[in-house]
């Protein structure tokens, strides 16, 4: 479970230009569901997944992930609740790296290198031993229908193809929630539903998807268990359990 | 394996395929570095050699030559000399020496002829780069003109090894007899004296009694003459590298260019990778690899070809300008000596900054919040 309580994010505080991108939010995300967060463009969505994603710091507020497997490295069994917004960087990377799945709107794919050197680019700093993540870079590549397209550069892949890499990418380090920021923006409706196919099999495996879109193909999606509503940095509804 | 190791293989992995991406680009820079080094670590092989086989010769010079100078010039010294210098306590032989130069106006060179007691008249040993230049074999028959332009026909009985041409390659011996009478050479005298000692230690007390007992004389010690040498040919490796200095200064420019541009599609992968979970430090490590692969690389292909370049080839693009001026240039085999402290200032001059000039200009882009990425 992921508890966030008064998380305000605010850019150029103190300066006459300040804005407030996410604004007292407090929320809690359940484990091993499908959680879409809705709204406009600007509403905050992309600003309150970089956070739960330990990629920014809110400017106020704290968010807690409980009983999630965080590698944290001084975590020990007993540990339930782990508060990441006070946590030093190195163990905010340690977390992202380890907890985190990312999926990005643009792909953002390293261009001149293979398809499966992309798959496995989180995993190079980890120390994990390369013949490990290559083989599971390449079990995910089957998983994905992309085998065939292992050795080949990333730019000469379609949309949809492109897609599959960055999903693929955002696991191999076997993280238990996956965060994709407009995922379905670049894709027409058939590699959207696609998309949500593939984010059902994710929930099936017991991952927890964070997904932030304002596409109605994947917030109208039966896979989405929870559906937060925002506008203007703020949680307009949220609904679980639909 | 351990795990610190591991990343960095794996970065390093990443390195080169990274670096494969760009190959126009890398391998121009690094063609260029190698370049450089070759002919850098050419040169300073070079005459560290040379230095060397100076110092190899001349540890069977004499301990001493004592010379004659009247007005600042070199004179012939008188044989007596010998003689008197030989009873001065400490010294174990003196033999007087003939020797001049000769100018052959057939080709332009200048031979070395040495008179040598053990020669046969009319016979003649020649170096093998005066056999080179008259195309003589032994057997043949050298002519050489007189003082008083008379021709005089010296058959050749030996010809020097190629072994020894840094020494001979420009070498004639005859016997005294031929010596005086193909310059006019005067009785009781000699071109300079070879004093030997008993005790190296006393050899500059020696050399003042010498420079006190005859006014005019001028004792130089073996030291001295490879002090010259060794200062002869540093200053012939400086000119080179004064020559190098603007294809040198050039690499510079094009290597800082190169290391420090960071373009628009580098900084958003940097992004990428930070959002992707690597830290600041992992991309640093990326980019220390990357300048230390191409620099090593360059170092090392650079330092190995500058070793065949000079021990196995003789260093055919630095033998003009580092061996000397001379019609006859010595063919010879340089021993492989290596500086190790002057390719560590080599290795620290170049592999340093340049990865140094790599990682620097990352150092902004890589700190950048990994968000930004998700924005991009």
């Amino acid at each position: 479970m992921i508890e966030l309580s008064g998380i305000t994010k605010s850019f150029n505080s103190g300066r006459s230009n300040q804005f407030t991108a996410v604004d007292n939010v407090s929320l809690v995300v359940k484990q091993q569901q499908v959680t879409v967060f809705k709204g406009p463009s600007g509403s905050g969505k992309t600003s309150l997944l970089t956070m739960i994603g330990c990629m920014a710091r809110p400017t106020s507020g704290r968010i807690f992930l409980r009983g999630v497997a965080a590698a944290i490295p001084f975590q020990g069994d007993g540990v339930e609740a782990v508060e990441i917004t006070s946590l030093p960087e190195r163990f905010l990377n340690e977390i992202r790296r380890s907890t985190f799945g990312f999926i990005f709107q643009q792909f953002n794919l390293v261009k001149g290198i293979t398809v499966l050197e992309n798959v496995m680019l989180p995993a190079y700093p980890t120390g994990e031993g390369r013949a490990l993540f290559r083989a599971r870079a390449l079990g995910l590549l089957e998983q994905f229908g992309l085998s065939r397209h292992a050795a080949q550069k990333v730019e000469l892949l379609s949309g949809g193809e492109s897609q599959r890499v960055a999903i693929a990418r955002s696991l191999i380090n076997n993280p238990s929630i996956i965060i994709a920021d407009e995922p379905t923006a670049h894709l027409d409706s058939k590699l959207s539903h696609e998309f949500m196919a593939i984010v059902g099999r994710l929930r099936g495996e017991g991952k927890s998807v964070l997904i932030a879109s304002h596409d109605p193909i994947v917030f109208d999606s039966p896979l989405v268990d929870a559906l937060v509503e925002m506008r203007d940095g703020a949680v307009l509804d949220s609904r679980g359990e639909r | 394996m351990n795990r610190v190791i591991e990343r960095h293989l794996n970065i390093l992995e990443f390195t080169l395929a990274s670096l494969l991406r760009r190959k126009g680009r890398n391998f121009s820079l690094l063609a260029m570095y190698l370049l450089v080094i070759f002919m850098l670590a050419s040169l300073l092989f070079f005459v560290t050699a040379l230095k060397r086989e100076a110092a190899i010769i001349l540890s069977d010079a004499p301990d001493m030559i004592v010379q004659q100078l009247v007005a600042g010039r070199q004179d012939l010294v008188p044989v007596a000399y010998a003689g008197e210098i030989a009873r001065i306590r400490g010294v174990t032989a003196v033999t007087p020496r003939l020797w001049g130069y000769y100018y052959d106006a057939f080709n332009g060179a200048n031979y070395t002829i040495i008179a040598d007691d053990a020669a046969e008249p009319d016979r003649v040993s020649i170096g093998s780069g005066v056999a080179r230049v008259r195309n003589l074999a032994v057997g043949d028959l050298l002519p050489l003109i007189s003082y008083d332009k008379v021709p005089v026909m010296l058959e050749i009985g030996t010809v020097f090894p190629s072994a020894s041409d840094l020494i001979a390659a420009d070498l004639i011996t005859v016997s005294p007899v031929g010596f005086h009478h193909l310059f006019n050479f005067p009785a009781g005298q000699a071109t300079d004296l070879a004093v030997t000692v008993r005790n190296p230690k006393e050899l500059s007390t020696i050399a003042s009694k010498i420079a006190s007992q005859f006014p005019g004389s001028r004792p130089v010690l073996k030291s001295e003459i490879l002090r010259t040498y060794q200062s002869v040919f540093n200053w012939r490796g400086g000119m080179t590298l004064l020559l190098l200095t603007s294809a040198l200064l050039s690499f510079i420019i094009f290597a800082w260019d190169k290391a420090t541009g960071l373009s628009a599609e580098e900084r958003k992968e940097i992004g990428i990778l930070k959002s992707i979970g690597w830290e600041t430090s992992d991309v640093l490590l990326l980019k220390f690899w990357e300048g230390a692969v191409i620099s090593l690389t360059a170092f090392l292909l650079g330092t190995v070809l500058a070793y065949g370049h000079v021990f196995f080839l003789s260093a055919p693009l630095f033998a003009q300008a580092l061996k000397g001026w001379s019609v006859i240039y010595p063919r010879f085999q340089l021993l492989p000596v290596v500086d190790v402290s002057q390719l560590t200032i080599l290795f620290f001059l170049t592999v340093v900054p340049y990865t140094t000039a790599t990682i620097l200009p990352c150092w902004r882009a890589a700190t950048i919040d990994p968000d930004a990425a998700m924005r991009y």
